[in-house]
């Protein structure tokens, strides 16, 4: 198989798009100095609350603004205690995170009266652009053709955050912020809103992310249906550290994983390599990480979290 | 100075007390418009709260604070920067991933259109650079900056934030004397254009060398104020230390030299993660019944050197030479080897564990504390009651978190453990930091008994006192290296500080 | 917890377990989930009773005994390396591998009576520790976070297991995603004459209680408590911080193999692909032990809590049309609540010490420090 051939490479943008856009969410916590470990519950959540508005308002654009609007509020459940009361944010990500699965799973049977997975012909997904008549044009056509708007957003924001951080008076205040938080309290700056605001944008991020997982990718909401991306997302921005672009690129080698999963189960594999791939891909992608930092080093590396 | 300038700041009857101890108590403290203004005293005089009171970071139980003559309200230290107070702290605060005009700029940002100048900030660093001789680089990131040119930016850092009154605490204590004198340079430029300095600092030399006038802090009072060209050494250590002058003398009798060493280093280099030579070539030995001291500058070496010694970082494949205990490599931790760090929150205590399980650390494997397969918690229990009645550690319970313990009881308790294993040798840093004068005596005599026991003693402490008392012979480093080794008896501050400061042979 | 008829009751015992992080935390994780279950036309006064009826009336009881085997194996199989510090994420994974070691070992390497339970179990035991194992050099080494790769080699491992019980291991005509049944010989013989309890009780009873014995009273369980409490003081004691990350990586990784070992041996006596992980034990038993914050002796109490509720919340999807995930949902906000419970009352302690000078209690900063 040519892995530049156009539906490849169309595949590879499809799978790594909504992952980008949670891990751009996990680099600003990561840049303020809040471990981020609830993007998977988040991204999930944003999936359900954009099938849900979709559903209620037969319109795909209204799905993904609710489904921003109210994954930033679900982000509180992390914000209010990680910040606020200085819990553990990684244990209130593992509880956040279990409850958004049961809480989509709960409303999905009061709301959309199924159980497992919701599609219907009635449910409006988001266009592509080949709708919008990019379909026929040569080389870029094939690409971005069957892709939503969304997957166009994407890069802007990813460039839009790294531009923010370096060249605004709120993104270098974030970045200090995250460097050391006594000093920069000292200066006047109000850590805990600047945290807020942060872990908030994650939400809006990953509720973008969910959209396009679930009214960009496919058309349907499924339990569970993150299967993991979040998590990916945390590995990527433990990768790509605070540099939006290195975030992007460690999420395309996820994309490219899941497209040449993809590929296998076509070329005869059975499904269950497809849904290992990106794991292991991921997983030897921080083996190497980490053993080229040691090499670096020798001593221990700095993927930890902060 | 003209009678009717107001002074650029003063500090008025300032009283602080923390729980059961009295920081300050009742301090006046006047600084005049251009002069460099000494703050002087021994450790736990009261010098950090009385700054802190002064920067916004404590607020005092009474007193006043008047800048230019009138009263102000410091909430924060953001106040403080607001009504041109600038402090550059011991632990410096700086932002290590950002650049240097990054770090002097942030939270009083120049902005063109909304966008963030950093073209503005490079000639701001530039500009305050050239008009006080700060050199910096603007586009650095901090984190690759030498110690001298961080303390550069936390200084522009203030003065961008146009600081009339700039407080320096302990600033030369991670300074080569080289990066010091650059500093003294700074700080009378800064006043020739009129602004205030405060120096904190216990040392004498430099007080002499730099200030204009003294004030001398003991016991959170004020003992002496002082014209510097009109004052003498002598006069300010009597303030500092009242009559008693230093720590009683704890000779020992000479370890004969034949013997063997207890704990020998053998031409030592240890290299940090970027392959820079933290310890280069330290050779040294010390035998059963001796206490070696070990005196330097912070940052000399003397961390790595203990790390290498406790077996906690034992020399690995790019560093050189050996250290051994009684012969044989140290490898790893070595139970023959006790350890007081002077971490004492980050490495010698769990916070949230009970004492009993503080004090047994350590010595967990000893057959006195096991019962059948398991660790019997009553001789855990026992070990600790006997620790605590014998070493006189206030305690509620031996069962309640070491954190419940005041910080010069978790100190006791640190060293009942160590010294109470009899261990062949005993390595030990800064064992009176923090701790006030009464347990400071118990805590020499401590070490002295272990030497005389026949226990071998390193002993690192910043307090030459400390050293000229109980030391037999007293190894001064610099840059890494042993520069000299000096016999305890015939130690002097002066012959000490020369060598401290790399200048002696 | 000893009932001693002759103790007095220590009301102020009392008032101090009442006010505890965990009994607070069920407590605000009930009252939020009562207050939001009107909106989605539920019926507190029904949903609960069908609750409770789901998991300890009559004839359910012994179901929920039977789920809290699993959920008890895989609650340790998270807490011994929470005890250093560490987040085993992966119990799914580690499970369904443990699983398929002893469906293998009992279906091609058939032994005699008696120890044909013994060495599949023994088997999925030492397949979980692999597994899970596999994270501690990741961690000691390359200093990838436990919680992260137990989590990255367990979705795979699931679909592994999978894979290999769907064909090379799958029952030969019948389509069905599921290993043959396994000889009779390895069967875990069935405690009583119940249709669900297993030796697997007794057997995940000890083990726990082993467990309570070594982290409470021997040196091993000293050192991971140090350890755990603060790295760098285990480190100066003399404690081999890095090998013990193996030890209770692989240990916990074991409970998890075991786990799934005595799954497939118990009724209905195979492997169905799914049938390990759809239950969920792995996060039900990680809120179980969060709840516990930190008292050993409390997990077994929080894991039959959480059984309950988890068991319960069938019965009230059954009784009271209630969706069961509403149990998820209780738990994810015990989880939370606990979580901040936990440092309010860690705050409030150092509060109440006597004051220490300035900066003893803050973090240090990091920057422009000598190294």
């Amino acid at each position: 198989m040519n892995i530049l051939e156009p539906a490849f490479v169309a595949a590879v943008l499809t799978a790594a798009a909504p992952v980008i856009l949670a891990a751009l969410g996990g680099l600003l916590c990561s840049v303020s100095g809040v471990f981020n470990m609830a993007l998977e519950g988040q991204l999930l959540w944003g999936a359900f609350t954009a099938v849900v508005l979709s559903h209620l308002t037969g319109s795909a654009w209204w799905g993904v603004a609710g489904a921003v609007t109210a994954t930033a509020l679900y982000a509180a459940v992390l914000s209010v205690p990680a910040v606020t009361f200085r819990a553990d944010p990684v244990v209130v990500a593992v509880g956040a995170n279990l409850l958004a699965l049961g809480l989509t799973a709960f409303l999905m049977r009061e709301i959309l009266g199924v159980g497992g997975t919701y599609t219907s012909p009635g449910l409006d997904g988001l266009p592509t652009l080949a709708e919008a008549g990019l379909g026929g044009v040569p080389v870029i056509g094939p690409v971005l053709g069957p892709q939503s708007p969304l997957v166009l957003v994407t890069p802007v924001l990813v460039a839009a955050a790294a531009w923010w951080l370096r060249h605004t008076r709120s993104g270098l205040r974030l970045r200090g912020i995250g460097e050391h938080p006594e000093a920069a309290g000292s200066l006047g700056l109000r850590v805990g809103p600047y945290r807020h605001g942060a872990v908030l944008a994650a939400g809006a991020l990953c509720g973008l992310a969910g959209a396009q997982l679930a009214l960009g990718n496919v058309t349907l909401f499924s339990e569970g249906m993150s299967a993991g991306r979040g998590w990916v997302a945390v590995v990527a921005v433990m990768l790509g550290g605070t540099r939006p672009y290195r975030v992007a690129a460690a999420c395309l080698l996820f994309g490219a994983a899941e497209a040449f999963g993809f590929r296998l189960q076509g070329a005869g594999l059975p499904q269950q390599a497809a849904d290992a791939a990106p794991y292991v891909i991921t997983l030897l992608a921080l083996v190497a990480a980490g053993a080229a930092s040691r090499r670096r080093h020798a001593a221990r590396p700095r993927l930890e979290a902060p | 100075m003209p009678a009717e300038t107001p002074p650029a700041a003063e500090l008025v009857g300032i009283t602080k007390r923390f729980g059961p101890v009295l920081a300050n108590d009742g301090v006046d403290l006047s600084i005049a418009r251009g002069e460099i203004h000494a703050l002087v005293g021994e450790n736990g005089a009261g010098k950090s709260t009385l700054m802190s009171v002064l920067y916004g970071l404590h607020r005092p139980d009474s007193g006043r604070i008047l800048r230019n003559g009138s009263p102000v309200r410091l909430r924060s230290p953001a106040d403080a920067i607001a009504h041109g107070l600038g402090m550059v702290h011991q632990r410096f605060r700086l932002f290590p991933g950002l650049t240097v005009a990054e770090n002097v700029v942030i939270g009083a940002e120049p902005t063109r259109r909304g966008v963030l100048d950093l073209a503005a900030a490079r000639e701001e660093v530039e500009r305050l650079g050239e008009l006080y001789g700060l050199r910096a680089d603007p586009s650095a990131v901090v984190r690759d900056l030498p110690i001298g040119v961080r303390q550069r930016v936390e200084i522009l850092k203030a003065l961008h934030r146009r600081a009339e009154v700039l407080i320096l605490d302990e600033p030369t204590a991670v300074l080569t004397p080289g990066e010091a004198a650059r500093l003294f340079e700074v700080l009378r430029a800064v006043t020739r254009a009129g602004l205030s300095v405060v120096l904190v600092t216990h040392r004498l030399g430099e007080v002499l060398a730099v200030g204009d006038r003294v004030t001398v802090l003991r016991g959170g009072r004020v003992t002496g104020r002082f014209t510097v060209a009109e004052t003498t050494a002598d006069e300010l250590v009597v303030a500092m230390i009242g009559r008693s002058a230093s720590p009683a003398r704890h000779p020992g009798r000479r370890a004969a030299a034949g013997t063997p060493y207890a704990l020998e280093v053998r031409e030592l280099t240890v290299r940090d993660r970027d392959g820079v030579a933290r310890l280069s070539g330290v050779s040294f030995g010390v035998r059963a019944g001796e206490i070696v001291g070990v005196a330097g500058v912070a940052g000399s070496g003397q961390r790595e050197l203990v790390d290498a010694v406790t077996g906690l970082h034992p020399p690995g494949p790019r560093d050189a030479g050996a250290v051994l205990l009684s012969g044989r490599p140290v490898l790893r931790r070595e139970a023959a080897v006790a350890y007081v760090p002077e971490d004492r929150h980050g490495r010698a205590t769990a916070a949230d564990m009970s004492l009993a399980e503080n004090l047994v650390m350590g010595d967990q494997r000893s057959p006195g504390l096991r019962r059948g397969p398991g660790l019997s918690a009553a001789a855990v229990r026992d070990r600790a009651r006997e620790l605590v009645g014998r070493f006189a550690i206030r305690a509620a319970s031996v069962d309640a978190p070491i954190s419940t313990l005041s910080g010069g009881n978790a100190q006791k308790a640190v060293l009942a453990r160590e010294l109470s294993r009899r261990t062949p040798v005993i390595v030990i840093e800064e064992p009176t930091q923090g701790v006030d004068v009464g347990a400071q005596e118990q805590i020499h005599a401590l070490l002295a008994e272990a030497r005389d026991r026949g226990q071998a003693v390193l002993l690192q402490s910043s307090e030459l006192g400390e050293l000229r008392a109980l030391a037999d012979r007293i190894l001064v480093m610099y840059g890494g290296r042993i520069v000299a080794q000096i016999p305890g008896d015939e130690a002097t501050d002066e012959r000490l500080g020369a060598a401290m400061a790399g200048t002696a042979a | 917890m000893s009932a001693n008829a002759g103790d007095r009751v220590d009301a102020r015992r009392v008032a101090r377990a009442l006010a505890s992080p965990a009994v607070l935390a069920v407590a605000g994780a009930l009252a939020l989930t009562t207050l939001v279950m009107p909106l989605a036309g539920v019926d507190p006064a029904r949903a609960y009773p069908a609750l409770l009826d789901g998991a300890l009336g009559p004839g359910n009881l012994e179901y929920t005994i039977a789920a809290f085997v699993p959920t008890l194996g895989m609650a340790l199989a998270f807490a011994i390396p929470f005890r250093t510090g560490e987040f085993n994420l992966g119990g799914d994974g580690q499970m369904a591998l443990g699983g398929v070691a002893a469906a293998a070992l009992a279906l091609y390497a058939p032994l005699p009576a008696g120890i044909a339970v013994v060495v599949p179990l023994a088997a999925a035991a030492l397949t979980g520790a692999l597994v899970a194992g596999i994270s501690a050099p990741l961690r000691t080494r390359l200093g990838i976070p436990a919680i992260v790769s137990t989590l990255l080699v367990s979705t795979p491992a699931v679909a592994l297991a999978s894979y290999l019980v769907r064909f090379p291991m799958a029952e030969p005509g019948t389509g069905i995603a599921q290993t043959p049944p396994l000889p009779e010989a390895a069967h875990l013989p069935a405690l009583g004459g119940s249709g669900y309890l297993t030796i697997g009780l007794p057997v995940v009873a000890a083990l726990t209680a082993a467990w309570l014995y070594a982290d409470a009273r021997t040196v091993l369980g000293y050192e991971i408590r140090a350890t755990g409490a603060n790295r760098e003081f285990a480190r100066y004691g003399g404690v081999a911080v890095d090998r013990l990350a193996v030890v209770t990586l692989a240990g916990g990784g074991a409970f998890a193999g075991l786990v799934g070992g005595l799954i497939v041996l118990g009724p209905p006596f195979r492997f169905v692909d799914g049938a390990l992980t759809a239950p969920g034990y792995t996060f039900t038993a990680i809120a179980a032990v969060l709840l516990a914050t930190g008292r050993p002796p409390a997990v077994p109490l929080t894991v039959a809590l959480v059984t309950i509720l988890q068991v319960g919340g069938q019965g009230m999807e059954r009784e009271a049309g209630v969706p069961s995930q509403l149990t998820q949902i209780i738990q994810g906000l015990v989880i939370v609540i606990v979580a901040v419970l936990a440092t309010v009352r860690a705050r409030t302690r150092t509060r109440t010490r006597a004051g220490e000078p300035a900066g003893t209690a803050g973090r240090p900063g990091e920057a422009g420090t000598p190294a």
